[in-house]
This record gives C-alpha cells, sequence and structure tokens, in this order.
C-alpha cells in the first residue's frame, strides 16, 4: 500500500489579466513507506509547487492527494492541521521565527502543548545534533544560510514527522553546510519508518538519496523509474540531457548482421549501439563516454572511432570540456585536465574521439 | 504684531512654570479623552485589522479600499455625524451624552477604529508569506498562526496606535462640534488654541500650542525609536 498517492494533480495560476499559467499538469505518482523518492527538474518546473500540494500549503485545481488511502485534497481547516503535521516542508529558503535558536527548535513542540521539562531535553538532545549548541541563546534571524537551515531542518526533526518534504534544502548552502545537511538526510534515511520527498535541479544529490526519482519538466511527470534507469535508460531527449546526455543526435537504426550491433545513421556518421531499437532514433552519448586520442586506435574495444576537429576547450578545473567538429557534428566529451595537457590538447589541432557501443543509448 | 508674539511666547512661558491650572485641566483632558478613544479604538481594531489581515476572502479589495477611505475621514464630518446622533432630537438624544467628555471619546474612537484596523491589517499582510507557511507547516492551529504573527509585526501595530493617538491628540473638528468647548469640562488642546486666538489671547493659545506640540514630539520620537531599533 502506497503511503501517499498524488493522482492527475494539476494546479493553474489565474493572473489577473486572465492569463492562466499551468504550473501542474496532471501529475500522479504515490509513495510508499520508508521510501525516498526525489522530484528532479530545471527551476520552474513546478516542483515547489508539487511539494507545497503534498504539504497541504496548497490546494491542487484539478486532481487528489491520498494519505493511506483517504482523500485529503479538501479537509476542513480543523483536519488539515492534524495532516499537516504528518508532513514537514522545508524549503529552499530558510525562514525562522524571530526568537533564540532553541526557541525555535522548541516552537513545534510547544503548539503540540508538550510538556516543558520534555521540551528542554528534546530540544537539548536535537541542538547538538545539528551543531548549533553554542548558539543556543542566539537570535535565529542573525545566523548565517547554512546555519539558519539547520535550525529549520531541527525544527521540522525534534516533531519526527511521518514525512519529510525537502524543498531543494542545499540549493542556497556552502559545500561544508551541504556536507552536514546531507548527513542528516542519511539519518533520516535510516529511520525505515520515514518517508522523504525530495526536490532538487541536481541529477547527482537524487542519486545520492533516492530509491526512485520522477522528473519534471514544465508541470509534466515525464518518467518515475529507479535512479539507475533513469540515468541509463532517460524516456525522452530532455530527460537525457538533464541527466547529462550533452551529445544528442537524430538518426536511424538498424540491426547489423555483421556486428550483431544496431547501427544509427546520423548523417554521414555510423554509430555503433547495443541499445536494440530500431528506427527513427536520437542517439544519446555522455561526455564522459568519449575519450580522446592523438592516433586512431588500433585493436580496441571501441567500437565506434571518428576523426573531428578541436573546436573550443573549456577549462572546468579539474576538468576539461572539448567541443570536438566533424564534418557537420559537434561532439562534446568531457575528460580529466591531467589528460588533456597530457593529450597537449590546443583548438584546431586533430584528434580522434572514441566511444563504445555500450555508452551509446537509443531513444 | 510683532510685539503681541513676543508678549504671547513670555506670557506662555510664564503660564507653563507657574503650573497654571487650566493648563493642567486642559492637558490631563485632552489625554484622557484621546487616550481612551485610542485605547477602546486598540481593543476593538486590533483583533478585527490583525484578523482581516490573516485571511483572505471574497471583497477584501473592496474592504480595503472602504478602509483606506476612514482612514482619512474628515473630523469634522464625523463630530457632525455623531452631533446628529447625539442632539436632543437625534436618535440617541436621550442619552444627554452632547457636550460630555463621553461625546468625544465617541467621536475620535470612530476616528481612530479605522485607522488601528488599516495598520494592522496592513501590518499583518506585511508579514513574509514564506514565514506563514513556515509556522503552518509545523502543525500551528490557525489562532496560533495568528499569534505568531501579531508578534511579528508587533512594532508596526504599536505603531499604528501611536499615529492614531496622534491624529486624535490634535484633532478640533470633531471634539469642537461635540463637545461644545467648554471651560473646565470639554475643553482640549485644540478646542483651546482655538478660542484663544480669536479672543485675541495669545499667550494661552501660545503656551497650550508648545504643550501640544511638545506631546507630539514625544510621540513621533518613540514611534521613530521603535521603528529603527533592533531587536
Amino acid at each position: 500500500m502506497s503511503l501517499i498517492e498524488i493522482q492527475n494533480v494539476s494546479k493553474t495560476f489565474v493572473r489577473s489579466n486572465e492569463l492562466e499559467n499551468t504550473v501542474l499538469d496532471e501529475v500522479s505518482f504515490s509513495v510508499k513507506k520508508g521510501e525516498c523518492f526525489a522530484i528532479i527538474g530545471p527551476n520552474g518546473s513546478g516542483k515547489t509547487t508539487l511539494l507545497r500540494i503534498l504539504g497541504l500549503l496548497e490546494r491542487p485545481s484539478k486532481g487528489n492527494i491520498l494519505y493511506k488511502e483517504r482523500n485529503i485534497t479538501n479537509l476542513s481547516k480543523k483536519e488539515i492541521v492534524a495532516y499537516r503535521q504528518k508532513f514537514s516542508f522545508v524549503r529552499q529558503k530558510p525562514v525562522v521565527l524571530n526568537a533564540s535558536v532553541a526557541n525555535n527548535i522548541a516552537y513545534g513542540l510547544k503548539i503540540r502543548e508538550m510538556e516543558k521539562s520534555q521540551i528542554i531535553s528534546k530540544v537539548k538532545e536535537i541542538i547538538e545534533l545539528v551543531g548549533l549548541k553554542n548558539k543556543a541563546n542566539t537570535n535565529a534571524r542573525s545566523l548565517s544560510g547554512g546555519e539558519m537551515q539547520r535550525v529549520v531542518i531541527a525544527m521540522n526533526f525534534i516533531l519526527s514527522p511521518e514525512i519529510y518534504l525537502l524543498d531543494e534544502i542545499s540549493a542556497n548552502l556552502d559545500p561544508k553546510n551541504v556536507v552536514l545537511l546531507e548527513n542528516f538526510i542519511t539519518k533520516i534515511k535510516q529511520d525505515k519508518t520515514k518517508t522523504i520527498i525530495i526536490s532538487t535541479h541536481n541529477p547527482l544529490e537524487a542519486i545520492k538519496f533516492a530509491d526512485r526519482i520522477g522528473v519534471l519538466n514544465e508541470g509534466k511527470l515525464i518518467q518515475i523509474d529507479t535512479p539507475e534507469k533513469i540515468f541509463t535508460y532517460p524516456k525522452d531527449e530532455f530527460t537525457a540531457q538533464f541527466v547529462g546526455y550533452e551529445n544528442i543526435f537524430n538518426g536511424f537504426a538498424k540491426f547489423d548482421q555483421k556486428t550483431g550491433l544496431n547501427h544509427v545513421k546520423v548523417d554521414d556518421l555510423i554509430v555503433y549501439t547495443s541499445d536494440q531499437k530500431e528506427g527513427h532514433v536520437k542517439v544519446c552519448i555522455r561526455p564522459e563516454s568519449i575519450v580522446i586520442a592523438k592516433n586512431a586506435p588500433d585493436n580496441t574495444s571501441f567500437c565506434n572511432s571518428f576523426k573531428g576537429k578541436i573546436e573550443n576547450i573549456r577549462d572546468l578545473g579539474n576538468i576539461c570540456h572539448i567541443f570536438i567538429k566533424t564534418k557537420d557534428k559537434k561532439f562534446l566529451s568531457s575528460i580529466t585536465k591531467e589528460s588533456s595537457i597530457n593529450l597537449n590538447l590546443k583548438p584546431e589541432s586533430e584528434v580522434y574521439f572514441n566511444f563504445k557501443a555500450t555508452d551509446v543509448k537509443c531513444l | 504684531m510683532a510685539d503681541e508674539l513676543l508678549e504671547g511666547i513670555i506670557k506662555a512661558f510664564i503660564l507653563i512654570f507657574t503650573f497654571d491650572p487650566e493648563i493642567w485641566d486642559i492637558m490631563f483632558l485632552s489625554i484622557r479623552v484621546s487616550g481612551t478613544a485610542t485605547f477602546l479604538a486598540s481593543l476593538i481594531g486590533l483583533p478585527l485589522g490583525s484578523y482581516l489581515g490573516l485571511r483572505k476572502f471574497r471583497g477584501k479589495k473592496a474592504l480595503t479600499n472602504l478602509l483606506n477611505t476612514f482612514m482619512g475621514f474628515p473630523p469634522v464630518v464625523m463630530g457632525l455625524i455623531i452631533f446628529l446622533l447625539l442632539s436632543r432630537s437625534g436618535p440617541l438624544g436621550e442619552l444627554g451624552l452632547l457636550y460630555t467628555t463621553t461625546a468625544m471619546i465617541i467621536a475620535q474612537l470612530f476616528l481612530a477604529i479605522p485607522i488601528v484596523i488599516g495598520t494592522s491589517k496592513a501590518a499583518i499582510e506585511s508579514v513574509d508569506p514564506a514565514l506563514k507557511e513556515t509556522i503552518l507547516s509545523l502543525g500551528s492551529k490557525e489562532y496560533q498562526l495568528w499569534w505568531e504573527l501579531t508578534k511579528e509585526s508587533k512594532k508596526s501595530i504599536i505603531a499604528g496606535v501611536i499615529v492614531a493617538f496622534g491624529q486624535a491628540i490634535s484633532e478640533v473638528g470633531a471634539v469642537i462640534i461635540v463637545g461644545g468647548n467648554i471651560r473646565w469640562h470639554t475643553r482640549t488642546f485644540t478646542t483651546a488654541i482655538v478660542l484663544q486666538t480669536r479672543m485675541g489671547e495669545f499667550g494661552m493659545a501660545i503656551a497650550l500650542g508648545l504643550v501640544l506640540i511638545i506631546i507630539t514630539f514625544i510621540l513621533n520620537y518613540t514611534l521613530t525609536h521603535l521603528q529603527t531599533k533592533k531587536d
């Protein structure tokens, strides 16, 4: 049985000039108890709205939200409070009360009318956990963004909610605080009774935690799958690009008797793939899968080898993005800086670039 | 004219520093009337204003417009309305309240209520919506949210009350009509200044004017202090 189910949820905002803006379009998915579900998508894809609807802070224009098979879409004011208490909503930009760190963390328990001595001992325990013990009496508004986000996490964690809704919570944080937060999410995950729904525009963050990922684009949920499936078998061009396939070309795939592989005709290039799809396809290759060599490879496991001219090199610190031009296609290869130096790559120099048939995905 | 002015100022200082009983009477009466009106206006206006600020409902925009109109309601017209209601032949004439401090308090109360409602509503509305959501998502009930937002905007709310008092104590149109400017009974700063000026008693007028200015200065100083003070 699923813990939460979203059925055909749409959300349309009507602006004052009668223009309608559909933020969510027929979104459906369900999350099981103890699962970590990640919603990934670019900014403006509707992630926050979806989480706000889940947190009962916003009502959908259409569709239903089910909690343990009970419809909780249109609850009365009284009931909605009881259900909201099962959820914790942590937003991207932390907001705290104008009170001390300790009082902020205690707030949720106070409004639940817990005994004072109990609150004090719980706050003490959790304030240590988020590493803010020496700031207990500081006004939470005077903290840095990272510390404030930790206060908000503590404010929610102390309430021991069933479901955590984490909306891009590490988007504005420095690396140190990101690590602290991620440790915290891991901690929540270890408690198998807790369910987590996170939203992020960073696919790598999603892989780290999620049991399943939903890809959201322009309000539509495009694909729901395990991280492995999403990253190896993206369903469409958008997902492919979003999870890091920069090289996407149109082509025509046919089975090749000789090699036992499919070959795809991309203009005048023939690309071998281990994918079985035939007919018109989109060929997707990750930049990391493309290896650059100075000479033509002899006897190689790479089925695909092409010659091209380096058009541009973008230095990103540890890695370099190499843009290679063939007659009428452009490929992007991502290699380490070290190999870029070893190969002495320069714009305009001619190189060979190779990739395996298993690294070519066809959509 | 210059002589009269100088003479008036000298006389004013003499009156103030000799603690002239009439000046004290007028001062206490003014503060009592405007203070009571503001206090009652706050009792009614603060819960109402913050509630309006919290809720969304149909017709809120129209209500806000109406409220804004009443915030700048001409005191003299308010005086006229209350006068007509309380005059002997009026619907509330039997209460015999005309030309009493009660009538003055009523008139100022109706002038102050929209100000208190308007400012406290705006104060609650100006709270970051993200904070509202955070409080809600932590599982608060509506009255708990209301209390938290009121605490959050307490500075602006207090500022609104001070503004209402400041308006009341310096207002002349309403109190002169419903109070009648009766010496020792319903004479306030403003009505006294009007009368003394008419009679050419500039000393008394200037003295009262100075005290009134000092009071409004203290109010505005408190206001500025409140708004710039850090928590």
